[in-house]
């Protein structure tokens, strides 16, 4: 005899308690690839890297003076002008340590990527990276790949405390490893949907089959929430579906020649050849879907890199020189932070130069660039620089310059996970903690 | 619902406040895919979580009779156990058979008992049955032609009032036996979700939507003017106030007027700093008091307040006036109009000898704006010693200030005469009614309730303002079961005239 | 205030009251308690609590500084006060440190590079050859096997100008006897005579220590919040004024509060550390607004490179005066033992981990021979020369002094200092 009034009140569950948070958008995701989808029937995968330089920068010639999208392109950024809208700048956002000790170009880099500060390698939480490839990274051939420009196999990727991931230093050996021996051709391979998928998909007819019943018991104001919220299912229901296709043909794609051999040290001419040869072999590989997942160390983060015939590195000279009375900043440590951003702009040209449906790789990779620490001398963690590039398939928002002014950098973590579409509503420890999002960023 | 181990996580969007309160709003949100897909992704790590290997003999009431074959009959149990939980009444046998289907298709596909309750269960946490709370009415027995909500629709509406959750497992006993529309059985269980230590939840909830402390995801201050006012300090400035309400009203079970004039506080170690207090408590929070010599008392003082109504930079006696006047007072302030020339007050902002009340008074030679001014700013003036970020200050721009304002007629000095003369309006208590009344029912005030309003407003003062009081007398009255159109019929007559620009 | 006045004086609770988590507390700024209950007193910077309502005084004004007779602070900036730069103080150039070592090293046979050795290798046998002792040993960890070095210069100039406190009253009439060795005392920026500063006279002559240099970067660590130090100022009767008055300090338990500009706050409450190592009280005057005292040993932590190594100072004193926010300015001077300043400063021997275990010898190492080339010095040729600079603690055995007179310039922000023993927000951080 129950039937709907036809006025009854809807209410959400969650109301009233603290819930807020949270923003309307990621329609303009489903959106675009919507969109892009419909077109090609194809569905393209979503890629996550990081990109680490070393001693990070010089605030003034790297922060822009002016948030939004406005601002000027700082003197150190302007390599990457060509991509400023498909980057956002984060500025000012801390580690916050909360009296942990500080290990020099350590508990930074880990801070960032784990939300929590330690005063060693031994980190509490897995690094960002790792909890994206548990996300994303399944059913490709390498749950992530390692690479580093400068001769160092160190990388800033940990499971657990202990050991990190190591890294492929030279441009053949990661040849070797992506195309070598057990390599398959992308287009070759035999695609088996995920059951899993299948039964997400059924589960959401199923709960879509009250639909008219429902409906005819309904006020016309009240029928219209209920059909947006059936509505909102049926697009559910239908990225499902896509992922129930077989991925997208990997165009125009063949398998590229060799690197010859190269010189394998810090010096920074040869890091910058072998950073290029490296970005693009790994452009290649995630072009062809032999993972999803990277990170780059361009220089470590204590930067090894020096000028060839010079025995100073990036990192001494971060210590030893000083301060040039007129410029107000340590020049040749400079040279080296501004170079670091001409090769940021290499690897994202890598990524930017592989066509994928509509766009490009870029458009569908999150490349999350970020330095170990702000101001390299005093080993500041406050302020470390960082950006996010790309397009994520639509899921961030690029194209401006956030001021962080002294919030947790985990809300950048947060961020990014949430919207790579990892499970976590907080993100951090102690001052760290935060749950939240930097809206700019993500919807 | 399931332990308080199992991980909710997703974000969920901004709510939409309407006439002051999101409850409001609430009822006219909408549904985006967005938060839907946020919805499934916390149903799947919920459902993940509960018939995880850890966890399942915790929460699956029965064990599969076989590890191959589908146990149809464990899986209705255990579909009828959440589900009737989740949808807050029994699931009819279509829904009951629709998710036991899919767990069965699930094990089949996938493999394994646990593996098709898992999809069961997030097969029922998407549903709209559970996201959204439906009314359902019935023929009413006691009025021949009229219908009544069902048992298990006044128990929801009773659950989320007092409790701000959904219902327990006692009270969808007594909806399913009938007990909610006896007096005594409806009665018997106010009491018991009263004395619930969830209440609080529900005292919470309800101020930190009144007090419109959404507000604080948009605030900012300058750090060079405000240093004080850091991330750690705005998020324990709201905990502080909630605290002070809920410890007021709920635990010592005080009078709501009292709130305004209370020394009686909660502190931590950021808030401190702002307060220029102590504060011995490492890591946590202590109770406390504003000293009697201090300028604070009430929770128009707390930094919550202050900061929350000024600007990034300075202080503000308009919006402190306005909130205090839609917030406490029910009244509507207008939006100033857009073409404004603000600049008169603007370029004195920091003019030696420049305060407030001389930069409002050049201001407010323009009629159009002295209309609204006169509302707000008298109110607010009196808190000018507190600065944009709550802070105490003795004198702006280096001279001292006149802290004289006036409320009704009624003329008081510095934010203690403020506090006392919102303690003795009897407005102030009038309008908590109607926010409270109106949160309860999720909706606007029809103009035949306002007769409602004035008995419950009766019923408050009564009771002497104590809170619960309050709730009790609205979980027990006729009108908040009222299914809405025939609101007419459950009222009595005589309809004052509501004044709908008036609220807030 | 007499101090035996002081000794019965205690501070009046106003208010006591048990909150909901068994916490005690406090009303009006006078005593309060933490979790542990364990008794605890405070002293608190201005509040609006000594307010009088409707007539509040203005918070930054001076003469308000304290309530009932007592205040505390936070050092807010801190870094060794040095006299001029080496224009004028080094007439004999700059100390030659490791890389002076090393090309001098690099000039004989022994130094050259051989045949077919690659760069890098080259570049550590120079390196190894200018931090190993002849018996092997690294010199960074084992200075004394190493002699002076005989590129290190000391600060020279005549006339020097130097910020800072007259330790062994030589200047005003000599009466610390035997205790100290004779040394050249330097002019006080004020004019006073007798400014003892040998910790200057050692590195001002080093490129680190140059006012561009990166000596002072230690504060980064306080800001951070691995250290800090907290000061106390009871029975004080009268601001401008007070013959006896009593000053406390103490190591901070707490991480130091900043805002969003990244500079410390002014009232955030802070614990003393609870170990009597860190806590130190010293008798005290104020003259004419200037606050000074008798001399005590205190203790600090430091951390360098994520490692804890105190930092010492015997027999120390303070000159402050108060500033308009309601804090103080000044300086703390006092004296190092030799074996302690080079531990902090120099070669990294016994620091310790955060568990309080001695630090992995590759850091110590590491740390010890980066800081050495980023400073500009060998570590050999600093622990001889402040041997040789020792001014202090006279050894009877010996006759030589085995301390080295230093001055920090501080600053300090109002803060309330709380004795507790309750967790730290950050305890979980950490420890382990």
């Amino acid at each position: 005899m129950s039937q709907l009034d036809r006025r009854s009140m809807l209410r959400g569950i969650m109301n009233g308690a603290a819930v807020a948070m949270a923003l309307p958008l990621l329609d303009v995701f489903l959106d675009v690839n919507g969109e892009a989808l419909a077109a090609t029937g194809q569905r393209i995968p979503i890629r996550f890297g990081t990109w680490v330089w070393g001693c990070g920068f010089v605030p003034e010639r790297w922060i822009p003076t002016s948030e939004g999208s406005d601002y000027v392109m700082p003197a150190d950024l302007e390599p990457l002008a060509a991509y400023r809208k498909q980057m956002a700048i984060l500025s000012g956002f801390d580690v916050k340590l909360d009296g942990v000790a500080n290990k020099p170009h350590v508990t930074g880099t880990l801070g960032l990527r784990t939300g929590v500060p330690v005063p060693n390698e031994t980190v509490r939480a897995p690094t960002i990276d790792v909890l994206m490839g548990e996300v994303m990274g399944q059913g490709t051939r390498f749950r992530s790949i390692e690479l580093s420009a400068s001769g160092i196999e160190r990388s800033y990727s940990f499971r657990g405390a202990g050991s990190p991931n190591p890294s492929e230093t030279s441009p053949l050996a990661l040849y070797k490893r992506i195309f070598g021996e057990g390599f398959q051709d992308p287009n070759a391979e035999v695609f088996a949907p995920d059951p899993e998928v299948m039964v997400r998909k059924s589960v959401l007819s199923a709960v879509s089959d009250d639909r008219q019943r429902l409906m005819k018991t309904l006020g016309s104001s009240d029928r219209q929430r209920m059909d947006e919220y059936f509505t909102a299912v049926r697009q559910l229901e239908q990225r499902l579906e896509l992922q129930l296709q077989p991925p997208a043909k990997v165009e125009n794609f063949t398998v590229p020649k060799a690197p010859g051999k190269t010189v394998v040290d810090a010096e920074i001419g040869n890091v910058m050849e072998n950073h290029k040869i490296m970005a693009g072999l790994l452009a290649q590989a995630l072009a062809c879907n032999q993972t999803r997942v990277f990170n780059m160390l361009f220089s470590d983060t204590a930067s090894n890199l020096r000028r060839s015939a010079s025995s100073d590195t990036h990192h001494t000279l971060t210590h030893e020189e000083p301060v040039n009375p007129t410029l107000g900043y340590q020049e040749q440590s400079a040279w080296f932070a501004a170079q670091s951003m001409v090769a940021c702009r290499d690897f994202v040209d890598a990524l930017a130069g592989i066509k994928e449906g509509s766009g490009t790789l870029l458009d569908n990779t999150l490349l999350f660039a970020h330095s170990d620490c702000s101001i390299a001398k005093a080993h500041a963690v406050e302020g470390i620089p960082m950006m996010v590039i790309g397009g994520a398939g639509g899921r961030v928002r690029t194209g401006f310059h956030k001021a962080g002014r002294a919030d947790s950098a985990a809300r950048v973590g947060l961020s990014i996970q949430q919207a790579m579409g990892v499970q976590v509503e907080k993100w951090g420890a102690g001052s760290m903690d935060t749950n939240r999002t930097l809206t700019e960023l993500v919807a | 619902m399931f332990a308080p181990d199992v991980p909710v996580t997703g974000r969920f969007e901004r709510a939409l406040r309407e006439d002051g309160l999101i409850a409001v709003g609430t009822s006219h949100g909408s549904m985006s895919a967005f938060s839907v897909e946020q919805y499934d992704v916390s149903a799947r790590s919920i459902a993940a979580a509960v018939t995880s290997k850890e966890r399942r003999a915790q929460f699956v009431p029965c064990q599969p009779k076989s590890e191959t074959e589908f146990d149809k009959a464990c899986a209705s149990k255990f579909v009828q156990q959440y589900g009737g939980q989740l949808f807050r009444r029994p699931l009819t046998v279509q829904e009951r058979d629709r998710f036991v289907t899919i767990a069965g298709a699930a094990q089949q596909k996938l493999g394994g008992f646990y593996k098709g309750l898992e999809f069961a269960l997030i097969g029922m946490l998407d549903s709209p049955q559970f996201l959204l709370r439906m009314d359902r009415s019935e023929p009413d027995p006691a009025h021949p032609g009229a219908v009544r909500l069902d048992g298990w629709s006044k128990a929801v509406r009773l659950s989320y009032f007092l409790t701000n959750s959904t219902p327990d497992a006692e009270l969808l006993r007594a909806a399913a036996t009938g007990e909610l529309h006896s007096e005594q059985g409806l009665a018997r269980q106010v009491e018991r979700l009263l004395a619930s230590p969830r209440v609080e939840m529900a005292v919470r909830a309800f101020f930190w939507d009144m007090l419109q402390f959404d507000g604080f995801n948009d605030l900012f201050k300058d750090p060079s003017i405000y240093p004080g006012y850091t991330v750690a300090a705005a998020a324990d400035a709201q905990e502080q106030t909630l605290r002070t309400v809920v410890s007021h009203l709920v635990q010592e079970n005080g009078d709501y007027r009292d709130l305004f004039t209370t020394r009686k506080t909660w502190v931590s170690r950021p808030l401190g700093i702002l307060y220029r207090m102590p504060v011995g408590t490492r890591n946590g929070w202590e109770q406390a008091e504003y000293p009697a010599s201090s300028a604070r008392a009430g929770i128009l003082t707390d930094v919550s307040m202050l900061a929350l109504h000024s600007h990034p930079g300075r202080s503000s006696p308009t919006l402190r006036g306005k909130f205090m006047r839609e917030i406490f007072l029910c009244q509507r302030v207008p939006d100033p109009p857009a073409n404004v020339n603000f600049s008169v007050v603007q370029d004195a902002v920091n003019r030696p000898g420049s305060t407030a009340r001389l930069r409002l008074a050049e201001h407010n030679d323009n009629p159009v704006c002295a209309g609204c001014h006169k509302l707000t700013d008298p109110l607010g003036l009196t808190l000018e010693n507190f600065d944009g970020a709550g802070g105490f200050r003795a004198k702006e721009n280096g001279v001292s200030m006149d802290l004289s304002g006036a409320l009704d007629g009624e003329d008081f000095v510095g934010p203690q005469g403020l506090g006392q003369a919102l303690q003795d309006n009897p407005g102030v208590p009038a309008c908590l009614v109607e926010k409270m009344y109106r949160s309860a029912i999720g909706r606007d005030i029809a103009g035949p309730e306002e007769p409602v309003l004035e008995y419950l407003v009766g019923r408050f003062e009564s009771s002497r303002f104590r809170l619960p009081q309050l709730m009790r007398a609205i979980a027990l009255s006729k009108s908040f079961y009222a299914v809405q159109n025939q609101t007419g019929l459950v009222l009595q007559k005589t309809v004052a005239v509501a004044k709908k620009g008036d609220r807030s | 205030m007499k101090l035996a006045d002081f000794k019965v004086v205690k501070t009046p609770v106003l208010a006591l009251k048990a909150g909901a988590a068994g916490a005690a507390i406090i009303v009006a700024a006078s005593l309060y308690l933490d979790h542990s209950a364990a008794a605890a007193r405070t002293e608190p910077a201005s509040a609006d609590a000594r307010q009088a309502s409707g007539a509040p005084l203005p918070v930054a004004d001076t003469a308000n500084i304290f309530s009932d007779g007592q205040a505390g602070f936070v050092v807010s900036k801190i870094a060794y006060a040095l006299g001029p730069d080496e224009k004028t103080a080094c007439p004999r150039g700059m100390t030659g440190g490791v890389r002076g070592l090393i090309e001098a090293y690099s000039r004989t046979p022994a130094g050259k590079m051989r045949e077919g050795e690659p760069l890098n290798a080259y570049e550590r046998r120079l390196s190894e050859s200018v931090h190993t002792a002849a018996d092997g040993r690294n010199l960074c960890m084992f200075p004394a096997a190493g002699g002076p070095d005989p590129g290190w210069q000391m600060v020279q100039g005549k006339g020097l100008k130097v910020e800072g406190i007259d330790l062994d009253g030589s200047g005003a009439g000599k009466k610390a006897g035997g205790a100290t060795c004779s040394h050249e005392e330097f002019q006080g920026t004020n004019g006073e005579r007798g400014v003892d500063n040998q910790f200057y006279r050692v590195v001002g002559c080093t490129t680190g220590f140059q006012p561009t240099g990166q000596a002072n970067s230690y504060e980064t660590e306080m800001l951070t919040g691995s250290w800090g130090i907290l000061v106390t100022v009871r029975g004080v009767d009268d601001p401008r004024n007070d013959p006896e008055i009593e000053v406390g300090f103490y190591a901070n338990a707490d991480p130091i509060q900043l805002s969003a500009s990244r500079v410390p706050l002014s009232h955030a409450t802070y614990t003393a550390d609870g170990n009597p190592r860190y806590q130190a009280i010293a008798r005290g005057r104020i003259v004419d607004g200037v606050l000074t005292t008798e001399p005590v040993d205190v203790r600090f932590h430091n951390v360098v490179n994520s490692m804890n190594q105190d930092r010492e100072l015997r027999s120390a004193r303070v000159r402050m005066t108060f500033t308009p926010d309601g804090g103080m300015e000044g300086i703390l001077a006092g004296y190092t033992p030799v074996e302690s300043m080079y531990d902090l400063q120099f070669g990294v021997r016994n620091s310790k981990n955060a568990k309080g275990e001695l630090a992995p010898e590759r850091l110590r190492l590491g740390t010890s021979m980066g800081r050495a080339g980023a400073l500009g010095y060998s570590c050999h040729g600093a622990y001889h020369a402040m041997l040789q600079a020792a001014d202090g603690h006279k050894d009877p055995a010996t006759g030589r002094c085995t301390s080295l007179s230093t001055q920090y310039r501080i600053r300090m922000a109002p803060a309330f200092v709380v004795h507790g023993s309750s967790r730290s927000t950050n305890s979980s951080l950490i420890t382990g």
